[in-house]
């Protein structure tokens, strides 16, 4: 198996290639890479492959880890239905 | 397999035993224990498979981090199994991409 063909982001499965086109085309945010392969915007929302992502980016890039710029955070920060939190249900889990 | 005794954690304390729907067959497990735990040991590996490339998953964070265990549990899809209790007569199904297999085809 190559390794364009590994897969980084495990819920909307997104491969090492696509992201690294992806880069190829000009992007250097996390947040950029995920508009266009949709990695990171899966169910788990990132949690597995957003280290992966950025060490991509660093390296592709050149770009100190420090500066490459970080996805934007928003709540909830774990899964749950949407009702509960329309309805102010307690999660179940 | 189960580990009945953890050389950290020590004896296991179990839930009284109850009976899951798994694809429409009986599997036994203990109350209270993550639906994947009572899976994993009925030797069920496949959990779902992939809305894209329709591989297989299973188990693979077990902390409720990653997803990949989600399947249909009540005709809810997208449960996490690793994090979800198992209670007595529960109807748990494989999910196909986000929801049941589809019918056509």
């Amino acid at each position: 198996m190559k390794v364009d063909d590994l897969i980084i982001c495990r819920c909307e499965e997104v491969t090492e290639g696509e992201i690294k086109e992806a880069i190829r085309l000009g992007l250097t945010t996390m947040s950029e890479v995920k508009w266009l392969t949709r990695a990171g915007m899966g169910l788990c929302q990132g949690k597995t492959c957003g280290r992966l992502v950025m060490s991509i980016l660093v390296r592709e890039t050149n770009q100190p880890p420090d500066e490459v710029k970080p996805p934007t955070f928003r709540p909830p920060t774990r899964v749950m239905a949407l009702g509960a939190l329309a309805n102010g249900e307690k999660e179940t889990e | 397999m189960r580990i009945d005794d953890h050389p950290i954690l020590g004896k296991a304390e179990r839930g009284r035993s109850i009976t899951l729907t798994v694809d429409g067959s009986p599997v036994e497990a203990f109350e209270g224990e993550p639906i994947a735990v009572a899976l994993m040991a009925s030797g069920h590996r496949v959990f779902r498979y992939t809305t894209k490339q329709k591989g297989p998953r299973g188990v693979f964070c077990a902390l409720g981090r990653c997803t990949d265990c989600i399947m249909i549990v009540d005709g809810q899809a997208n449960v996490r199994t690793c994090v979800t209790p198992a209670r007595d007569g529960m109807v748990i199904e494989k999910q196909f991409g986000r929801g049941p297999r589809e019918e056509k085809g």
